[in-house]
């Protein structure tokens, strides 16, 4: 939320158990990066946090992915403040765990679209309190009777990250525009951020799509910056441009190679949909997710050794491409990929 | 001995561009190509993981290939090599023009105005177009919960024309959804508690006369009348009007039926078999060719 800070924060540098144990709490409201469970998301920290025992965390962001999975296993999650509740290889397709849980009655669901939810994110990061949206009029999303946390009594205004309404609609005063949804800016406590690099200083770099984690480093009071590899500032400060969050907005870098894994980093590695499948197929019966979770979470000493039990084999295959920044040596279908050298429509139409 | 991708290219314009028969092709690729066809090569598209990106890339390839393809993640005008399993996959992200985040993708394309085809799926779908993803039943207590909105009413609300993916059934082509995520043609104002139409709802704002075009399933392909209102244009082979009405929850309008829906051409089928999805993700096998076809690849 807008505050005003003396000074820029100074980011330390801590191992993934410390960084879990010293920025998480019961309770919490945070974000997790990525897209889906496809794209980078915090795996590490979230398995973590797991074996942590946090639990009634409040998640507020867009998507369903590995992190949210993992979490709502053990029932970790209380209010999954969202828009879209599928996750990863599964895409389309909702979170069994978090249906499990939502039909018991253990936690809360609130609706918004992927629009809103990055709408919301870009107001909280810029310090606007609101922002106004035209998608979609008409939808039960902004039906007033389908409010959860208002139905759950929890827009009072007692927790200064619940906002007092889920949205308003009102005629656009300016211009005449019709009639927008006003919308109230993200702003939770903690965003964990998986991204390939960070300077030790703090400045964080991705390749690839930006999804809304430029937005949620700003939106969110702290950052756990979780990397690839933590490199000197000064190598990235030779290419400014391609840095997306300033070391200002930092407050902690953890080193953890392989740390968004079964999602992908770009050019880093790919994401492992055969696993993913597994992690579906466990997550259907209660004794299979119990057992899934003793071999992979609770068992493994460090996630160096859940990475180990992967097998070099595996990670080889995942291992991205320099190039093109994806492997084409993982087999995600029935068939391997073919070996192209140029896309198709390109080869045929130019641009 | 396989051929390279490169000889495959060259084969491409030598595959005839006429219709396949019956039993050469498999319904998921009906569809595909059903989808590519309704993209033009000036659209900027906007589509969603599965059959709708497999269509539009087939498209992409073919018809319209100056189409200009954005994925939600933040990808514009991404050309793939390689199907990719999601909208945020690097695949998606190749050679594209530029690339940013949700607010780029959502606010700066698609409220800004430039999206003219939105692709989408959907758990059901009401007479009017308007599609439900995101719960049956109490919304509260439901018994059917699906993921929920994603980009769903974004894209269906504000791109210019947008077209459906759904599986038909009885119970998911109904008369008013239990929930409405993406509004179709009707829809509620909720200021007055009052059904009407999405012209009148969403009057003054820019996507007033923005909504859906067209529905592909997989019994047939749908179009909407001057009221908004579902009709049949097509039934897919094989398939008959009577079986069409059977599943369909409401009283369906038949009455402007053209005929089968088009079957994909050879050209076509090679381009999604070959190009589009050689790795099996979304398309469950591959079909063989007929002999004629077989023996122009093999050469």
């Amino acid at each position: 939320m807008p505050r005003i800070r003396g000074k820029a924060k100074t980011a330390e540098i801590l191992t993934l158990e410390e960084a879990v144990k010293k920025y998480m709490h019961d309770g919490i409201v945070c974000a997790f990066s990525g897209f889906t469970g496809f794209n980078r998301n915090p795996v590490a920290f979230a398995w973590e946090t797991v074996r942590q025992g946090f639990k009634d965390l409040h998640v507020l962001d867009r998507h369903g992915s590995v992190c949210t999975w993992l979490l709502n296993a053990v029932g970790a999650i209380k209010i999954q403040e969202t828009d879209w509740m599928g996750w990863g290889e599964m895409a389309g397709k909702l979170d069994v765990n978090l249906e499990r849980n939502y039909k018991r009655g253990q936690m809360i669901l609130e609706d918004y679209s992927h629009g809103a939810m990055a709408l919301r994110f870009l107001a909280g990061a810029i310090g606007s309190p609101f922002i106004p949206y035209y998608a979609p009029l008409g939808s039960d999303l902004y039906n007033p009777d389908y409010d959860a946390l208002g139905r759950a009594g929890m827009r009072d205004g007692q927790n200064p990250r619940v906002a007092r309404k889920k949205f308003i609609q009102m005629e656009e005063p300016f211009y005449g525009d019709g009639d927008v949804v006003l919308l109230p800016a993200a702003r939770p406590e903690l965003a964990i951020i998986h991204v390939a690099q960070a300077g030790d200083k703090g400045t964080a770099r991705w390749r690839g799509v930006g999804t809304i984690d430029k937005e949620i480093a700003f939106a969110c009071d702290k950052v756990v910056v979780i990397a690839e590899e933590i490199v000197p500032e000064s190598d990235l400060r030779k290419q400014p441009e391609s840095n997306q969050v300033p070391y200002f907005v930092v407050d902690c870098i953890v080193e953890q190679p392989w740390g968004a894994y079964p999602s992908a980093v770009p050019f880093y590695y790919d994401y492992d949909a055969p696993f993913m499948r597994l992690m579906d197929a466990a997550s259907r019966s209660e004794e299979e997710l119990k057992k899934w979770l003793d071999e992979w979470v609770y068992g493994p000493k460090t996630w160096e050794d859940m990475i180990d039990k992967l097998g070099v084999k595996r990670l080889l295959d995942l291992k991205a491409d320099s190039v093109t920044g994806y492997s084409t040596r993982i087999l995600r279908g029935k068939k391997p990929a073919p070996r192209m050298k140029m896309p198709l429509s390109v080869a045929r139409s130019g641009y | 001995m396989a051929k390279s991708m490169e000889e495959l290219i060259e084969l491409i314009d030598r595959i005839p561009d006429e219709p396949a028969k019956p039993g050469e092709f498999i319904l998921p690729e009906l569809m595909a190509i059903a989808v590519a066809h309704e993209v033009r090569d000036d659209d900027i598209v906007f589509a969603g993981t599965g059959l709708p990106m497999v269509g539009i890339m087939t498209a992409n390839m073919l018809n319209a290939p100056h189409a200009l393809l954005i994925y939600e993640s933040g990808i514009c005008d991404g050309k793939t090599m390689h199907v990719p399993m999601s909208v945020c996959d690097q695949r998606a992200a190749n050679m594209s023009s530029t690339l940013g985040g949700l607010v780029d993708t959502f606010g700066y394309y698609l409220q800004q105005g430039f999206v003219t085809l939105g692709f989408l799926g959907g758990a059901a779908i009401d007479k009017y177009g308007g599609v439900n993803v995101t719960s049956i039943g109490d919304y509260f207590q439901p018994s059917h919960r699906f993921t929920g909105s994603g980009g769903n009413s974004d894209i269906g609300t504000m791109a210019r024309r947008t077209a459906f993916i759904i599986l038909q059934e009885k119970r998911r082509f109904v008369e008013r959804n239990e929930y409405t995520t993406t509004p179709g043609w009707w829809c509620w104002d909720f200021k007055t508690r009052e059904w009407k139409p999405k012209k009148e709802v969403w009057k003054g704002t820019p996507f007033a006369d923005c909504g859906p075009c067209a529905v592909v399933t997989n019994m047939g392909v749908y179009r909407f009348d001057d009221q908004g209102i579902i009709y049949l244009d097509s039934h897919h082979p094989g398939v008959t009007v009577d079986q069409i009405k059977e599943n369909c929850g409401f009283e369906l309008n038949v009455s402007r039926v053209t005929g089968e829906t088009r079957h994909p051409t050879y050209r076509e089928l090679f381009v999604l078999r070959e190009f589009v999805d050689p790795e099996l993700i979304f398309l469950p096998a591959k079909s063989e060719y007929p002999a004629a076809i077989q023996s122009l690849i093999d050469g």
